[in-house]
């Protein structure tokens, strides 16, 4: 598949709107709706980065969990429903790499970052961000949105990328090149 | 102030898929800090990890996995170590204030290692094996020669050094990877005091692997 085409073609349900009847009034059935849409795709992104099945089902769980109790700090001016819920289950995941040699953590939840300047030129909305960077990543070949999705999924280095597919480290390097290009000139008419 | 030196791509979006090793990424905290560009890239690749998310085919859940969930809503305290990290203020080195992001992280004192070269080992609490220091070296001194079969990751904290890749100044992120034989020379009017982490093993050659040696202890 290339990133981003099973949401391709269907209205996405408002998330956005679920995690703020969450956030304001604990209202459970927004939060079983949005389980049943994110928890088996956590647990989906988890197996891909590596996590064994059981372990990656706990820690959707706990994404889950650390949603309802977070998510009166949702702003979705800084970052849309799946955009959040994917950084908790990524601070999660490396905790949990962490917790497997050592007992404590440093990685900042995303809620408790203090909040930084903007950009000087311009502040970016979120929600028009994440919508350019969906369509730049549907309008990637299907070995550039491979590479994409192996740099994310996985912790091996591009060189170790480069020997998995059997192309040369060079080909990896310019076809991520030649995506993140992308994005970024998708990204540049905002500014 | 205009920054030089940033992350490469492939960096930031590995920082962002939280698959960048623990002293890497804590150098780049360390730069996001002070580079607002680079934040916003970061936050890019996060809205990729979101978008990602989305178009992923769902895997199965166990059947009750809903009915465990909402049976823990109110089950209290859960999750409550997430944030029960260390906290301190402010941590100095020196007379400078190091980066937010070392909050948490035990920083050794200063020990001699050359002439003009003292470095302080950085012990990350939740990953105590990554390579993490920080280095000093005076006004005009050579960063002494060294290769390594990883990628280092040196951000200027005070003063500037250059190399033949040009010259980094506070806030500038270097980036060598295995192949670059890099002699940093440090500036004439000052001292330079950077953070670094190593990936991967180090190849020690000549003076910075005796120096560093002990510290990294392989």
């Amino acid at each position: 598949m290339t990133a981003g085409s099973a949401s391709a073609g269907k209205a996405a349900p408002d998330f956005d709107g679920l995690l703020r009847a969450i956030g304001h009034e604990r209202d459970r059935k927004a939060f079983a709706a949005l389980f049943l849409h994110f928890a088996p795709r956590i647990k989906a992104y988890l197996m891909r980065a590596g996590t064994a099945a059981n372990m990656a089902e706990e820690l959707a769980q706990e994404t889950m969990l650390t949603v309802w109790q977070k998510a009166a700090s949702f702003d979705p001016d800084k970052a849309g429903a799946s955009v959040w819920i994917f950084t908790i289950a990524r601070n999660l995941r490396i905790d949990q790499i962490r917790r497997e040699k050592s007992a404590a953590k440093y990685e900042p939840d995303p809620s408790d970052e203090p909040d930084l300047p903007p950009p000087s030129d311009a502040i970016v909305l979120a929600s028009e961000r994440e919508n350019r960077v969906r369509k730049a990543l549907k309008s990637l070949s299907e070995e550039q949105a491979k590479i994409v999705q192996m740099s994310f999924f996985s912790e091996k280095p591009h060189a170790e990328i480069a020997r998995d597919l059997g192309i040369p480290l060079g080909t990896v390097k310019s076809r991520i090149r030649l995506a993140m290009d992308r994005l970024r000139n998708l990204l540049g008419d905002l500014t | 102030m205009t920054m030089q030196h940033h992350p490469s791509d492939e960096t930031l979006l590995r920082y962002a898929a939280g698959t960048l090793e623990a002293g890497p990424a804590l150098v780049v905290a360390a730069h996001l800090e002070l580079c607002a560009d680079c934040r916003e890239q970061v936050r890019t690749f996060e809205a990729v990890g979101g978008a990602m998310l989305e178009g992923l085919p769902p895997a199965e859940m166990s059947t009750d996995a809903l009915e465990r969930a909402l049976a823990l809503l109110d089950g209290g305290k859960h999750a409550a170590s997430v944030t029960a990290a260390v906290r301190q203020d402010r941590v100095m080195a020196g007379d400078i204030a190091l980066p937010a992001a070392l909050r948490g992280c035990r920083i050794g004192p200063w020990r001699w290692r050359g002439p003009g070269v003292r470095i302080s080992r950085v012990v990350i609490p939740a990953a105590p094996d990554a390579h993490v220091m920080l280095i000093k070296v005076g006004a005009g001194r050579h960063l002494p020669h060294h290769g390594h079969s990883g990628t280092e990751f040196t951000l200027v904290l005070k003063g500037a050094f250059s190399d033949a890749s040009g010259r980094y100044a506070r806030g500038d992120l270097a980036e060598a990877d295995a192949q670059v034989e890099h002699e940093p020379v440090v500036d004439q009017d000052g001292e330079c005091i950077c953070l670094a982490a190593l990936e991967g093993q180090m190849r020690f050659q000549g003076l910075l692997g005796r120096i560093v040696q002990p510290f990294v202890g392989i």
